[in-house]
């Protein structure tokens, strides 16, 4: 890396600092390895926000293993009170929390590296992150005393404790100050005339997630606030259907931003790591505008067998409008390898129909995390969601076991796993640090993907039995009405323990070397090593 | 990627690369087969099994 801050050695020539966007001198720095411009500001923010992403993904991931083990009817680790308490916990550090750090940081990657911009306010850059780091540290708290057993859904007439819904509602707040920093820097840079012609594709789908964002931020306080309310005895009544309708609003939302984030993700590591060009602008671009518009009706498939709304409805959501947000998914799903291989083909790699894909570099923890994400997120997530989304199949799946095998493929085997991904380049190019331990780097997708897919698929095939998606007592012993499963569900059960606890391993052989080499690694003076 | 490249460099250029029109990518159009087999196959056992369980007379 260099600089253009004249003190510093191996400054850039005046002539190129001249062509450097919006920023004034000395708070920028031109990145050796991909060209791109970095601002010192925004750098800061990446950084930081990264940082809490991993810490809230390593507690996540514990109790994530905590309820492996306790799903697995042979260890059934946890009592109930612990098991509701961590699937709360759970839910919300890795949905919430991780996710949405994440994403503010390749959000200010996106508007500032990408557009050659400064940031819009490095004010309202740290007021974000404040409210987003003491509503996450406020929500943590207030689960683990034990005062917000509520799930993540928090569904009423449940009650959690008033700190549970102010956190959330000063995360989502400390959000929508991130997202707001984000659309000005897209402003400032087309104002200052960064860049020419339309944004990259990449900045494009930031600002889809972004829109989105907007929308699934507005949702949130719109039944946040109330909720809040009514757990100070403001308000005596929240209704439980009004408060689904909204909830999901918040809750299916904030998934789209995710993919679209992760779509994001998947084109750039396409470039970083093989070179790979977009095939064609217009129908990649018209993909992202889909998930804009459908993508908030096809939250209406978790109302499936809610009776407050009519079946005209859920059919005109489920098997309508929610299958052009599956379209824009199919796009991006075969414009993604499709850049890939055209690039691997130019390279030389054209024996055969998967040559290009033997000759890809799998010893690449940027380019194997990346694409087994694309694989898993459309064979695993894409093929069940759009499956449990119909309107009549649904009723034999609802609140079974197969949905969350359903949504780990998307989001932890897809969303996660691409931002893993993404980490093995930001260490190197925005915390300019070596990764060590480069083996269990190399390694880490691999073992992360498989265990994703072994407890997704434990979890699809004892949910296709029956088993229900949050109970602690897969058997009900002492219900009303005995409940009886067939005996290989207990199979399936373990391949979800096995499977959680090696994804687990596989979280830790990310966190370990990641947190080594952003204390202690080696500092890049020049360009990046090689994966 | 040639090593003059730099990725920075792809990104900016990327929108005034409008693609190549005609694409060749046989790899990926067969891997886009198998998921559509795969989603059929997948689908109509579950329309099967709704069948299963709840019959219509």
């Amino acid at each position: 890396m260099t600089t253009l801050d004249p003190t510093v050695e191996g400054a850039l020539p005046e002539t190129e600092a001249a062509g450097r966007g919006n920023h004034p001198p000395g708070t920028f720095r031109v990145c050796a390895t991909t060209g791109l411009t970095v601002d010192l500001a925004a750098e800061k923010f990446i950084k930081i926000n990264a940082v809490f992403a991993v810490v809230f993904l390593l507690l996540g991931g514990i109790a994530a293993l905590l309820l492996a083990l306790t799903r697995w009817s042979a260890v059934h680790l946890l009592n109930a009170e612990w098991y509701y308490r961590m699937t709360t916990f759970h839910g919300l550090n890795m949905l919430i929390l991780w996710i949405l750090f994440m994403e503010i940081g390749i959000l200010y990657f996106a508007a500032t590296a990408l557009l050659k911009s400064r940031l819009a306010s490095v004010k309202a850059g740290w007021a974000g992150f404040a409210c987003m780091a003491v509503g996450a540290i406020m929500l943590d708290a207030v689960i683990l005393a034990g005062k917000a057993d509520v799930m993540m859904t928090s569904y009423v007439p449940l009650r959690a404790h008033p700190t549970f819904y102010l956190a959330i509602i000063l995360v989502a707040v400390g959000t929508l100050i991130g997202v707001i920093n984000f659309l000005a820097t897209v402003y400032i840079a087309k104002r200052d005339k960064t860049y020419s012609g339309s944004v990259p594709l990449v900045v494009f789908g930031a600002i889809t997630a972004a829109i989105i964002a907007v929308s699934t931020l507005l949702h949130g306080a719109g039944i946040m606030i109330p909720t809040f309310l009514w757990s100070i005895d403001v308000i005596d009544h929240v209704d439980p259907a009004a408060y689904r309708l909204v909830w999901w609003g918040l809750g299916h939302q904030s998934q789209q931003v995710n993919v679209a984030a992760m779509v994001s993700v998947w084109y750039l590591l396409g470039t970083l790591t093989v070179g790979a060009k977009v095939l064609n602008q217009g129908v990649s671009r018209t993909a992202f505008l889909l998930y804009i518009l459908f993508i908030n009706l096809a939250s209406a498939h978790h109302l499936l067998v809610d009776p407050g709304v009519s079946a005209g409805w859920k059919i005109w959501n489920t098997s309508y409008a929610m299958y052009l947000a599956v379209l824009a998914s199919m796009i991006h799903g075969y414009t993604v390898p499709a850049a890939v291989e055209v690039a691997l083909r130019k390279q030389g790699h054209t024996k055969g129909l998967f040559g290009w894909l033997g000759a890809a570099p799998w010893k690449n923890p940027g380019f194997s995390g990346f694409f087994l994400s694309l694989l898993i997120f459309g064979f695993i997530g894409g093929i069940t969601g759009v499956t449990l989304g119909t309107e009549q199949i649904n009723i034999i799946a609802h609140n079974t076991l197969r949905i969350p095998g359903h949504f780990h493929a998307t989001v932890v085997g897809g969303t996660s796993l691409a931002f893993m991904a993404l980490a093995y380049y930001v260490v190197p190019l925005i915390f300019r640090r070596e990764f060590p331990l480069r083996w269990m780097c190399r390694a880490q997708p691999y073992v992360f993907a498989a265990g994703i897919v072994l407890m997704s698929l434990g979890m699809s095939f004892a949910g296709s039995y029956g088993v229900s998606r949050r109970s602690w007592d897969v058997e009900a012993s002492g219900a009303l009405h005995p409940v009886s499963y067939d005996p290989s569900v207990h199979v399936w059960l373990g391949v979800l323990g096995i499977g959680g606890s090696l994804a687990f391993v596989g979280l830790l052989m990310f966190v370990v070397p990641t947190v080594l080499a952003v204390f202690f690694g080696k500092r890049v003076e020049a360009k990046m090593p090689a994966w | 990627m040639t090593k003059e490249e730099k990725s920075g460099d792809l990104i900016e250029k990327e929108s005034e690369h409008r693609g190549d029109g005609l694409h060749h990518a046989p790899g990926t159009f067969t891997l886009t087969l198998i998921l559509l087999v795969s989603f059929v196959v997948y689908y109509f056992a579950n329309w099967k099994a709704l069948a299963d369980v709840w019959h219509v007379r």
